[in-house]
């Protein structure tokens, strides 16, 4: 790829993925995490709590799995047992006195897993995914505070889905798929790295975790795989649609947060295709610009054969000291 | 064979520290079952408040916190866990006494109507209906009815009521199911809930209350979806800090997904996906499995020890995950080494 398309792809995608992290100008209201055991997306629910954090956004979490009401969460929702109209109520009603006082704070709702929702045997019948999601970006009543709130919505890949009650309806992976306007799916580095190596090979790529459908084993991901000690972080493969309807496709990197401090403000999601064990720089970057020495031809017999040389700053040459 | 220790040293940090509300989930297979680190769960939380209670300090080794358990048995008898408890050195009848030990029996009358006066009072007798009569004659079972009163009691009235006798004793519950749906895992959580809360009563400052529940995925299995119980109702149960094994066979895991345009059985499905949703919730997962290549003489299985999806990242170090062997001896001992070292 020509430097300067890349150049212009990071400067362009970094500010995206900076936008959709730190909700700036409600760049996508309803964001899907696709996760899995081999990568769940707690460290990137970490970060967009940071980042709410910084930005001071109030945040609500929807716990279907949670018990505990982590650090940086406004209002905590337990959702055990409680039908989709309870949950919006509940929201709602969480959210109340923060919106009383600012009505222009941003608004973070994440649920933490979609799935419990979906599989439920006591569903009610009207259940209806799109409009539950949508209760919670479109405010109901006019009276209701315009202020942008963004829904993260985790979904567990691996857990498989019990067959819908109406044979014609589409999946809820669809549907979830479908609605969203960002789709971050999560890979592990190692896994990546791991699979890179196996392609630059050409070799079958690796599997991991439930894919090596080995008896017994459930998780494959493990820190120590061979040879890749230092890959830690998360990969994010990002879909995001414009308004527009122009789609853009990144993988990215996202490093483990003990590399940088909870309060720092420079983004520290790095192109994937930037990271230089995913992609290893060919060679020192002082090349680049040099050309074969050029040999000087001469005019005659018994001339030329020197090697002509042009010197440059990197050079240090000192005239005085050195004479040639 | 030399004896082993009781707590093999390569596990005893995965076995004696859980942080508050965590969740670890043990997964077994057919040819590799979780007994054997059920029982260790069991050493390691008991057998220091029972050395701390005769001989005050007598091991540095486990912070000093004691811990209190509850362990609720779905597949096995309480006969089964206090015949290989003793083989550990470890008397859970006595433990049992001592109130530092509750055993919640939910094999024996799982399915057995219980008479209409020991009905939970939590539970409207939808579901019983007429039955009741019908299993008056019968030999009355002393566990349900101590169990109602506050007093954590079967263990000082099982000797009152006539029958049974000794293997009885310790059970600080039976459980039954009645019912369908959530109202029947309801009820079944409130018998828990209330033994871990005479559990609670007498508990010190310092004391850390485990539970145990070995194999509830039988309720899927034994209950189906007819019943209103899925891999959902049965997720939203589990809200404790729990010690739960689970079976991971792959024909429980990897049928799921429909091959060949057939979907999936209903068992199936739900198994997986309570599985693999409370792998999602757990702290830790600790697998175990056949060797690869096949048996060996001086092996046993593998033991994997992985984070689970409710691992935090606050806790850089707490957990390192491994792939471990193990050899169960015939004394019942169990050696736990790498791969390479004997």
């Amino acid at each position: 790829m020509a430097p300067v398309t890349l150049s212009h792809r990071r400067t362009h995608n970094l500010l995206l993925i900076s936008k959709l992290l730190s909700l700036r100008d409600s760049a996508s209201p309803l964001t899907l995490l696709l996760d899995s055991l081999e990568q769940p997306a707690t460290p990137l629910i970490q970060e967009y709590l940071r980042r709410a954090k910084l930005s001071k956004a109030h945040v609500t979490l929807i716990a279907f799995e949670t018990l505990k009401q982590p650090e940086g969460v406004d209002a905590f929702v337990s959702a055990r047992r409680k039908s989709a109209g309870d949950i919006f109520k509940e929201v709602g009603a969480a959210y109340q006195p923060a919106a009383a006082t600012n009505p222009s704070r941003r608004h973070l709702i994440i649920i933490d897993s979609i799935n419990p929702l979906l599989n439920s045997k006591r569903a009610d019948p009207g259940f209806h995914l799109p409009s539950f999601l949508s209760s919670f970006l479109a405010p109901t009543s006019p009276s209701a505070p315009k202020a942008g709130a963004s829904l993260v919505v985790t979904y567990h890949q691996d857990v498989p889905e019990t067959p819908p009650q109406n044979p014609y309806s589409p999946a809820p992976l669809s549907v979830l798929t479908y609605l969203a306007t960002s789709i971050i799916t999560l890979h592990s580095f190692a896994h990546i790295l791991a699979q890179k190596a196996a392609r630059d090979r050409s070799l079958a790529a690796p599997v991991f975790g439930l894919d090596e459908e080995q008896d017994g084993v459930l998780l494959g991901r493990s820190d120590k795989l061979v040879g890749t000690r230092t890959a830690e972080g998360i990969v994010l493969e990002l879909e995001h649609r414009r308004k527009s309807g122009r789609g853009v496709l990144e993988w990215y990197l996202l490093p483990p947060e003990s590399r940088y401090s909870p309060q720092q403000v420079k983004e520290v999601v790095t192109l994937l295709d930037d990271n230089p064990l995913y992609n290893p720089p060919t060679e020192p970057d002082r090349d680049a610009g040099d050309e074969e020495p050029a040999i000087d031809q001469g005019d005659g017999p018994g001339e030329g054969g020197r090697i002509l040389y042009d010197m440059g700053e990197e050079d240090d040459f000192d005239e005085e000291e050195d004479e040639i | 064979m030399p004896s082993q220790p009781p707590l093999p040293p390569l596990l005893t940090p995965y076995l004696s520290t859980f942080p508050q509300s965590s969740l670890t989930l043990v997964t077994s297979i057919l040819d590799a079952t979780g007994n054997w680190l059920v029982l260790r769960f069991l050493h390691a939380a008991l057998s220091t408040s029972a050395s701390s209670n005769t001989a005050f300090g007598a091991e540095g080794l486990h912070n000093g916190t004691k811990k209190k358990v509850v362990f609720v048995s779905f597949v096995r008898s309480w006969e089964f866990w206090r015949t290989e408890a003793k083989r550990l050195g470890l008397d859970l009848a006595r433990l049992a006494d001592k109130q530092q030990f509750a055993f919640i029996d939910g094999l024996s009358e799982l399915f057995y109507t219980p008479q209409a006066a020991h009905a939970t009072p939590g539970v409207s007798p939808a579901g019983l209906g007429s039955t009741p009569r019908a299993i008056l004659p019968l030999r009355s079972q002393p566990g349900a009815v101590p169990g109602r009163l506050p007093a954590p009691a079967s263990t000082t009235e099982g000797g009152s009521t006539a029958t049974p006798g000794q293997a009885e004793l310790g059970i600080a519950r039976k459980l039954h199911l009645y019912g369908r749906g959530t109202a029947a895992l309801d009820a079944l959580e409130k018998d828990i809930v209330s033994v871990i809360d005479q559990q609670r009563a007498s508990m010190a400052e310092d004391e850390e209350l485990l539970l145990i529940v070995d194999q509830p995925d039988l309720l899927l299995a034994a209950t189906g979806p007819s019943m209103g119980i899925g891999a959902t109702e049965m997720a939203e149960w589990h809200v404790h800090a729990t010690v739960l094994t689970l079976a991971a066979d792959s024909p429980l895991i990897h049928n799921a997904s429909t091959s060949g345009g057939h979907p999936a059985p209903p068992i199936e499905t739900e198994h997986a996906a309570f599985t693999i949703g409370l792998a999602h919730r757990a702290r830790s997962v600790l697998q175990l499995r056949n060797l690869e290549t096949g048996a060996a003489r001086d092996v046993s299985g593998v033991l994997r020890i992985s984070r689970g999806g409710g691992w935090s990242t606050g806790e850089e170090d707490g957990l390192e995950e491994k792939d471990v062997l193990y050899f169960i001896q015939r004394d019942g001992g169990v050696r736990v080494f790498g791969r390479g070292e004997s």
